[in-house]
């Protein structure tokens, strides 16, 4: 034991001499608030080392690598799945520190940037040019890129625009042995094994991303949302096949149903009328004749399904009017249960009539409301189990139904999450999809990258434990002003 | 199932001269996994064949006994059109899967050289496509599901078949573009896009290479949005089919969409090639553009092949002076030059047609060339060459990146070396 923490103090000595002593947390007291992410789980890490530079980040991968320890890396400890969560302990390598803008290319329309930066800023940064950084998150206002590129990041327009893998040119990455490497560039195509997109979505486990280069995209000249309102989520959802069989890949297509309505109405006021069973909103963006005229057809289509209502706004302050109620959705839940459980899944877009009345069963079933959120453009559900942990028997069913929920996607022909990741979270569910054939093939990357057990050991793959136990009450809090799911 | 050749049977299979020993045709992924058991039990070397358009690409193979025939497995498995996504057998030619997608008014939004031999799997392990790709981006973004059979045998499977998915490592990205070193790809889940409503290709005339990569680089930098925009020169005009006198230019430009969007994209790409001392602008019949299409798609793949044919790579930016650097270098003699590019894509592809030359000066060739994209922050590929200028270099310009993953990704997936020994970057 006293070994052990001698051997502490020495690793501790060591970064503080890369880092300085500011930029090394070791005491308990302190270490708390990188306990957790935005998921339930926990663990204290033994220290956090917060580098300035890849430099610095590369000489303290390799020190705490010579000690043995596990190396965690966290950006805004956003994640849904636990990913930054340091199970075996170790050393959390925070890259906050790391947020500079390097630069913006207006020339060649790509971003260079840190980890650490704050998805939103490139954006900002990128504005004057005319041009943005098309990923957006819903945490966006506090996510790091370093965080998005780790769990290949999705957002609500990333329907038309594709998610964070299809931005990312190339990265500088920091190896497990402390060496510093390029994979990719500032081309748009580099021979070779593609390192990047093995990279992304990874995790933290192969590799420490401490440089990106992004591509930015063109403001769109006109964007046009549209707002209709159902009283029955069958005809949202008829309505959203109506839009993608007619060839129309929308910006967005998002979509909640009664409950969530129930819960935002009183506290946004958004207008909804009573009795609403869905509310479908739909963005159009481009070139201001193409919105014009996909606009048009995708009214037609929504009238053509009975909706209750229709709204459309064309100009920034309407806009935010019809996506208040979507965005308020989240903060809102909290007032019909002091917790909810939100699944990440997606289901073939065809499946989302069946897959609904499904979720309606099992909330049934486990006697518990289910309030369902959805970018249902691409099949992504986010059903939220509501709950209160306080009693037990509760919590042990919600998580039960969010592993039907799961189970249900699977069978459906779908997967075990379409944004936030396995991590812990959905670790033990992941033979749902896998054989051991499959996970085995995965499992060979980490010894390929020369990372096994040493970048985020413990994450992604099945232990053979009991599914995890998780709650997302805290999530929205976490993720800052602004922030909804 | 594994057939024995001889040497005139299996000359139908040869790389880089070499001539395999045995030959299979599966006509599923079981078939394919027997296969690959056969060889990896007797330590022969594989290499699996598509359609063949670009099996020369590579580096010589170090060796190869078994010609894996992927043309045999070409089912479509799945094709959910209100879902936008397809499954199918990696051996279906490319042109008959979108033909068969195009009945529902979808498409594949890839467009690789000689899509009527082409394999889909072949077109991945290669890992490039054409022009369409300023629109539609990477042929890996296709990709949403894979199945793939190890050197070993074992199948396996990532992804799904649903677009928007982050269920454990994203393991297409191994496979596509590494030219069937890591296993063979089998089945493929496919992201597609509805076929546009509308289409018009503009095509301009420069009597210069400068002002027409400045339009283009000015409809990279506009709010258009067009499919496909390529600059290319009067040789690899000709082989569109349009003759022009030596040192013209010419831009395409392919524009997608409904009627009033299309009108006004086509008007505005015709003020910003205007602007950009143009020496006329008209606009392709269907037929026509069609025609222009494929054969830019075809572009280096084509008739006559090349002595040397090589893919450069640049930022959008950095292209006009990569194009300018490589077509005024001195040393090429007798052969004769053709080019096109996708500036916005930054690829360029540079093509010499002519006499057999001696293996020396198409080395040096190959060197200059080299020398110009690494100062344009960019890379090079020699995608075709004759057996001896190849046999002294490696045509990827080794490995970029971590040459530890790279062999490292080898070792694991196939620790005996018997997929394609030898033909990838850094030979592994
Ligand atoms: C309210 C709310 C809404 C959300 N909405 C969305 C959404 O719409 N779409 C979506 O996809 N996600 C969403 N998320 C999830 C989360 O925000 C994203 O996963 C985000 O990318 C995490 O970024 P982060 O900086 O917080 O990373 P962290 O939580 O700190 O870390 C996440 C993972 O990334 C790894 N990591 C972090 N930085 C690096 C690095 N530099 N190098 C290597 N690995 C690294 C960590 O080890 C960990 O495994 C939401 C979360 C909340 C709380």
């Amino acid at each position: 034991m006293t070994a052990v923490i001698a051997d502490l103090r020495e690793v501790v000595a060591e970064l503080q001499a890369i880092v300085g002593a500011a930029y090394v947390i070791h005491r308990p007291e302190d270490l708390i608030v990188f306990e957790y992410d935005g998921s339930v789980d926990k663990a204290m890490p033994q220290m956090v080392a917060l580098p300035a530079s890849t430099e610095e980040a590369s000489r303290v991968v390799e020190v705490v690598g010579r000690h043995g320890l596990p190396i965690v890396a966290r950006g805004a400890g956003t994640g849904l799945s636990g990913g930054a969560v340091a199970e075996e302990g170790g050393v959390v390598l925070a890259l906050t520190r790391m947020k500079r803008i390097i630069e913006i290319d207006p020339e060649d329309q790509v971003a260079v940037v840190e980890p650490g930066v704050v998805n939103v800023d490139v954006s900002a940064a990128a504005a004057e040019y005319g041009l943005y950084y098309a990923p957006d998150p819903s945490s966006q206002s506090a996510c790091t890129i370093g965080g998005n590129v780790a769990e290949n990041s999705g957002g609500p327009h990333c329907l038309a625009y594709g998610v964070t893998t299809n931005h990312v040119l190339g990265m500088e990455v920091v190896l497990a042995d402390g060496s510093v490497h390029w994979l990719g560039g500032r081309t748009r195509e580099t021979p070779g094994y593609d390192l990047r997109g093995i990279v992304i979505g990874s995790e933290g486990s192969l590799a420490i991303v401490t440089k990106v280069v992004l591509r930015l995209l063109r403001q769109p000249e006109s964007v046009r949302t549209l707002l209709a309102v159902y009283r029955e989520i069958d005809d949202a959802s008829a309505a959203v096949s109506g839009i993608i069989a007619a060839g129309i890949v929308p910006a967005a297509i998002e979509m909640m149903d009664r409950l969530c309505i129930q819960a935002v109405e009183p506290a946004v006021n958004a207008g909804y009328p009573m009795g609403a069973g869905a509310v479908l909103l739909v963005e159009v963006d481009g070139l201001r004749e193409a919105v014009e005229e996909e606009s048009a057809e995708v009214e037609r289509i929504c009238r053509s399904r009975g909706p209750m209502e229709i709204r459309t706004a064309a100009d920034a302050g309407e806009r935010a009017r019809l996506w208040a109620g979507r965005k308020g959705v989240l903060g809102a839940l909290g007032r019909l249960a002091p917790n909810y459980y939100l699944v990440d899944g997606t289901i073939p877009r065809t499946k989302l009539p069946e897959a609904l009345a499904r979720i309606g069963d099992i909330s049934d079933e486990y006697r518990l409301p289910i309030a369902n959120l959805l970018h249902a453009g691409d099949g992504n559900l986010h059903p939220s189990v509501l709950f209160d942990e306080r009693d037990p028997d509760e919590l042990d069913r919600a998580m039960a139904a969010g592993g039907e929920i799961l189970k249900l996607c699977v069978d459906s022909g779908g997967v075990l999450s379409g944004e936030h990741g396995i991590g812990l979270e959905k670790r033990e569910y992941m033979p749902l999809m896998f054989d051991d054939d499959d996970l085995n093939a995965m499992a060979r990357l980490g010894p390929a990258f020369g990372s096994e057990g040493m970048l985020n050991p413990g994450k992604i793959f099945p232990t053979g434990a009991d599914r995890t136990h998780v709650s997302h009450s805290r999530a929205a809090a976490k993720a800052g002003a602004g922030a909804y799911i | 199932m594994i057939d024995s050749l001889d040497e005139t049977t299996g000359r139908a299979y040869a790389v880089d001269g070499v001539i395999p020993r045995f030959a299979a045709r599966p006509k599923d992924a079981e078939g394919v996994r027997d296969a690959l058991r056969f060889a990896d039990e007797r330590g022969l070397a594989v290499i699996p064949w598509g359609g063949g358009s670009r099996i020369g690409l590579g580096n010589p193979p170090h060796r190869f006994d078994l010609a894996l025939d992927m043309t045999g497995a070409n089912r479509i498995l799945d094709h959910t059109p209100g879902d936008l996504t397809a499954t199918v057998e990696a051996g279906i030619a490319v042109d008959a899967l979108q033909e068969s997608l195009a009945v529902h008014g979808q498409f594949l939004p890839i467009d690789p050289p000689l899509p009527g031999r082409a394999t889909l799997g072949g077109a991945l392990a290669v890992g490039t496509s054409g022009p369409l790709k300023w629109q539609y981006g990477s042929i890996r973004d296709t990709v949403i599901g894979m199945k793939v059979v190890q050197a070993d045998g074992t199948i396996t499977k990532s992804g799904g078949q649903v677009v928007k998915n982050v269920s454990g490592y994203d393991m297409s990205r191994l496979h596509v573009g590494a030219l069937g070193t890591l296993g063979v790809i089998t089945e493929v889940s496919l992201k597609l896009a509805p076929r546009p409503a509308g289409e018009a290709t503009v095509l301009a005339r420069f009597d210069r290479p400068g002002p027409c990569f400045a339009a283009a680089l000015g409809m990279f930098r506009s709010p258009l949005m067009p499919l496909a925009v390529t600059a290319f020169d009067a040789r690899a005009g000709r082989r569109t089919g349009i003759v022009d006198p030596p040192g013209a230019w010419r831009l395409a430009v392919r524009l997608g969409g409904r009627p009033r969007a299309l009108d006004r994209q086509v008007s505005e790409s015709r003020a910003i090639i205007e602007g950009a001392a143009t020496a006329g602008v008209e606009v392709l019949d269907a037929g026509g553009a069609e025609t222009a299409w494929r054969a830019l798609s075809d572009f280096g793949w084509d008739e006559p092949r090349p002595i040397l044919g090589i893919r450069a790579n640049a930022t959008p930016s950095g292209m006009p002076q990569l194009v300018e650097g490589i077509k005024n270098m001195n040393g090429a003699g007798g052969l004769s030059l053709a080019i096109a590019a996708h500036p916005a894509h930054g690829t360029a592809l540079f093509s010499w047609t002519g006499e057999d030359q001696a293996s020396d000066d198409v080395a040096g060739i190959i060197d200059r060339a080299r020398g110009l994209a690494a100062r344009a922050g960019g890379c090079l590929v020699v995608e075709q060459a004759a057996l001896a200028a190849k046999s002294g270099i490696d045509v990827w310009g080794g490995i970029a990146g971590p040459e530890s993953v790279a062999r490292g990704l080898k070792r694991e997936y196939d620790p005996k070396g018997i997929l394609n020994p030898g033909r990838f970057a850094g030979r592994v």
